[in-house]
C-alpha cells in the first residue's frame, strides 16, 4: 500500500470518514466502495455506529468481504433480517442518518442523474435508473456519494436528467472531497499530490475553494483495516481508479 | 367449507415440472420476479420462459439484472417497470437490457425503488394509489405523470401519489417449499413478500421439498401461505448463476462466461444451466 493515497483508498477512506458515532449508516447495491468503507469504518474506528445494508444485515459479522456488494454475505452473523422494504419506510420517516448512494452525473447543487447519458427519451447510454436516490436523498439525513472519475463528464454544471434531489451532503471522488453548504457543493479537501487548480479545472461546475485544504493522509488504523479487507488488491484492480 | 380435491385437510398437491410452470405464463403476461441482482432469482424459470419462445413480457422488479439482459438478449421481453437494473457483482451495466432500451427494443418505465414498491403496496393493500415517500425534485414523477396529493389532514405536505401495479404472476425462488405450496426462504426476502401480495398468481421454485410437519413446527418462517400459491416446481441449484443462501453463491465464471460472449446466441449458456439435467430426466 502507498505512503498517501491510491485513488482508490482516497475514495473509501474518505467516505468512511462521514461515518459518525451512533448513527444509522446504510449501504446499498452496486456500491462495494461504500460497502468497504463501512467495513473499514467498523474496523479503525474507535465507536459504534448500526450499520444497515442491502442484503437485509444489521450490525452483521461477514465472514467474507463479498465482490457483490448485495451478497447475502453480507448479512451473516446478523441481529436481524432488516429487508429492502423496511429500510427505505426507516429512511422516509427520516430515521436514515447517513446513506451511501450512487451517480453517475453530479451537479454545482449536489443532485443526481443515474438515468440516462443525453435525452432520456433517445440516450446516449442508458443507465442503472431510479434505484435509491430518487426516494432516499431527500428523505435521508444526509447522503453521500462517490465517483471513480473526476472531471467535467462527471461533476457538470447541468444533469442530462435529475433522477434524484435534496440532501446530498458529500462527494468523494479519487482527488477531491466535496460537502453542501449553503445549498451548493463546496470543496472541503483535495488529493495531496494534486493542486487546487487542477481540481477546480477538473470540475464542471463552480467551486469556492477558498477554505478547502489538503486532505490529511490516511491513519495507520484505516490503513490496515484497507490492508485487511482488500488484501490482494482486487477491489482496488475492479475499481480502477485513476487519479487522472 | 367448500370440498377440497385431495384430503379433507388440504387441497391436492402443486408440484410441478419447470416445463408444466412455464407453461403457465401466457405470452404478454406481466412477471414480478422475486430476488435481487444476482440473488436468489428465479432464474430457471426466466430459462425456460426463452426455451418455451415467449414472446412480449413485461418484467417487474425493483433490482433486476441477469433476468432482465437474458430476456432482453433472447428477444423475449417487451416492456419493463424496474428501479435499478445492472449485473452487480463486477459486471457492470447490463449490455442486452441497455441495448434494448437505446434501441427502443423494449418500453421502459423507470422507477425508484421504493415508488415501484409503494405500486405493489397499492395493489398488495386493494387502494387505488400509495402515497411514497421521498421523490421530492426528482424528474421520475413528471416522466410517469404520477400526481402529487396535499395531505388532506392539513400539514400542507405534498405526497407523491403512486399507481397499482398488479402482475400477472410473481415468481419466486425459495428455499423450500411444501407440496401445497408454502414457501420458506432463507435470509433476507428482498421484495418477494409485497409482490406476492400484490399478483395476481404466485408460482414458485424451490431447492427443496419438506414435509408439511416442518412448517407446522415453525410457521414464522413461511413468507407466503400455500393458499396464496397456485403452483411450485422443486428446481434444486435454480437460481444459477446467482446464490441462493446459505446453499451457494454466486457462480462468477459462469456469469463471466454469459457476459463475455458477444453474440445474441445463448444457446452454450442455456446448455451449461443447472436444470438442464432436471429437464433431461422429466
Amino acid at each position: 500500500m502507498p505512503e498517501t493515497w491510491s485513488g482508490f483508498s482516497y475514495i473509501v477512506t474518505n467516505l468512511a470518514r462521514f461515518i459518525r458515532p451512533n448513527e444509522v449508516t446504510f449501504s446499498g447495491v452496486n456500491s462495494s466502495m461504500p460497502m468497504l468503507a463501512c467495513m473499514l469504518a467498523k474496523k479503525s474506528y474507535d465507536f459504534y455506529f448500526t450499520y444497515i445494508n442491502v442484503a437485509g444485515g444489521v450490525d452483521p459479522k461477514p465472514t467474507s468481504v463479498p465482490l457483490s456488494s448485495s451478497d447475502p454475505v453480507l448479512a451473516a452473523g446478523s441481529t436481524a433480517i432488516f429487508a429492502n422494504e423496511d429500510f427505505y419506510d426507516l429512511c422516509t420517516r427520516g430515521r436514515m442518518d447517513l446513506c451511501f448512494l450512487g451517480a453517475a452525473q453530479i451537479d454545482g447543487a449536489g443532485q443526481t442523474n443515474v438515468s440516462a447519458i443525453g435525452d432520456w427519451h433517445n440516450p446516449k447510454v442508458r443507465l442503472p435508473g431510479g434505484g435509491g436516490g430518487a426516494v432516499m436523498l431527500p428523505t435521508a439525513r444526509r447522503s453521500c456519494t462517490w465517483r471513480t472519475e473526476h472531471s467535467p463528464r462527471v461533476l457538470v454544471d447541468r444533469l442530462d436528467f435529475v433522477t434524484a434531489s435534496g440532501g446530498m451532503h458529500g462527494v468523494v471522488t479519487p482527488i477531491a472531497v466535496f460537502i453542501k453548504r449553503e445549498g451548493r457543493l463546496t470543496l472541503q479537501s483535495w488529493h495531496p499530490e494534486k493542486s487546487l487548480d487542477e481540481v477546480i479545472a477538473r470540475t464542471g461546475f463552480a467551486i469556492d475553494g477558498t477554505d478547502a485544504s489538503p486532505t490529511p493522509g490516511p491513519t495507520d488504523e484505516e490503513r490496515a483495516a484497507l490492508q485487511a479487507l482488500d488484501p490482494d488488491g482486487e477491489f482496488e484492480r475492479d475499481a480502477d481508479v485513476s487519479l487522472g | 367449507m367448500q370440498p377440497q380435491p385431495g384430503s379433507r385437510d388440504a387441497p391436492g398437491d402443486k408440484i410441478k415440472s419447470l416445463a408444466e410452470l412455464a407453461s403457465m405464463i401466457p405470452d404478454g403476461s406481466s412477471v414480478a420476479l422475486g430476488g435481487s441482482f444476482l440473488h436468489r432469482g428465479p432464474f430457471a424459470l426466466v430459462r425456460e420462459l426463452i426455451r418455451q419462445g415467449r414472446r412480449d413480457l413485461e418484467l417487474i422488479k425493483q433490482s433486476p439484472g441477469y433476468d432482465i439482459d437474458i430476456l432482453c438478449r433472447a428477444g423475449a421481453l417487451r416492456r419493463t417497470r424496474a428501479g435499478i437494473v445492472a449485473m452487480e457483482g463486477n459486471f457492470g451495466l447490463a449490455r442486452w437490457y441497455r441495448k434494448a432500451v437505446e434501441e427502443k427494443e423494449i418500453e421502459l418505465e423507470e422507477h425508484a425503488c421504493a415508488s415501484l414498491t409503494a405500486g405493489l403496496r397499492a395493489a398488495a393493500f386493494g387502494v387505488p394509489f400509495q402515497p411514497c415517500g421521498g421523490l421530492h425534485g426528482s424528474a421520475l414523477p413528471e416522466l410517469n405523470g404520477w400526481k402529487w396529493g396535499e395531505d388532506p389532514y392539513g400539514s400542507g405536505e405534498k405526497v407523491c401519489l403512486i399507481p397499482p401495479i398488479t402482475p400477472d404472476f410473481t415468481v419466486i425462488h425459495a428455499n423450500a417449499v411444501s407440496e401445497l405450496g408454502d414457501v420458506r426462504v432463507l435470509g433476507t426476502f428482498h421484495w418477494d413478500r409485497i409482490m406476492s401480495r400484490a399478483a395476481r398468481r404466485v408460482l414458485v421454485i424451490a431447492e427443496k421439498l419438506l414435509p408439511i410437519e416442518e412448517f407446522r413446527k415453525q410457521p414464522e418462517l413461511t413468507l407466503v401461505p400455500h393458499f396464496m400459491v397456485e403452483a411450485v416446481s422443486v428446481v434444486p441449484g435454480g437460481a444459477w448463476p446467482g446464490s441462493c443462501w446459505p446453499l451457494y453463491e454466486i457462480d462468477y465464471p459462469a456469469v463471466r462466461a454469459y457476459v463475455d460472449e458477444r453474440d445474441r446466441d445463448l444457446s452454450r449458456h442455456l446448455e451449461a444451466a443447472v436444470e438442464r439435467e432436471a429437464r433431461a430426466d422429466a
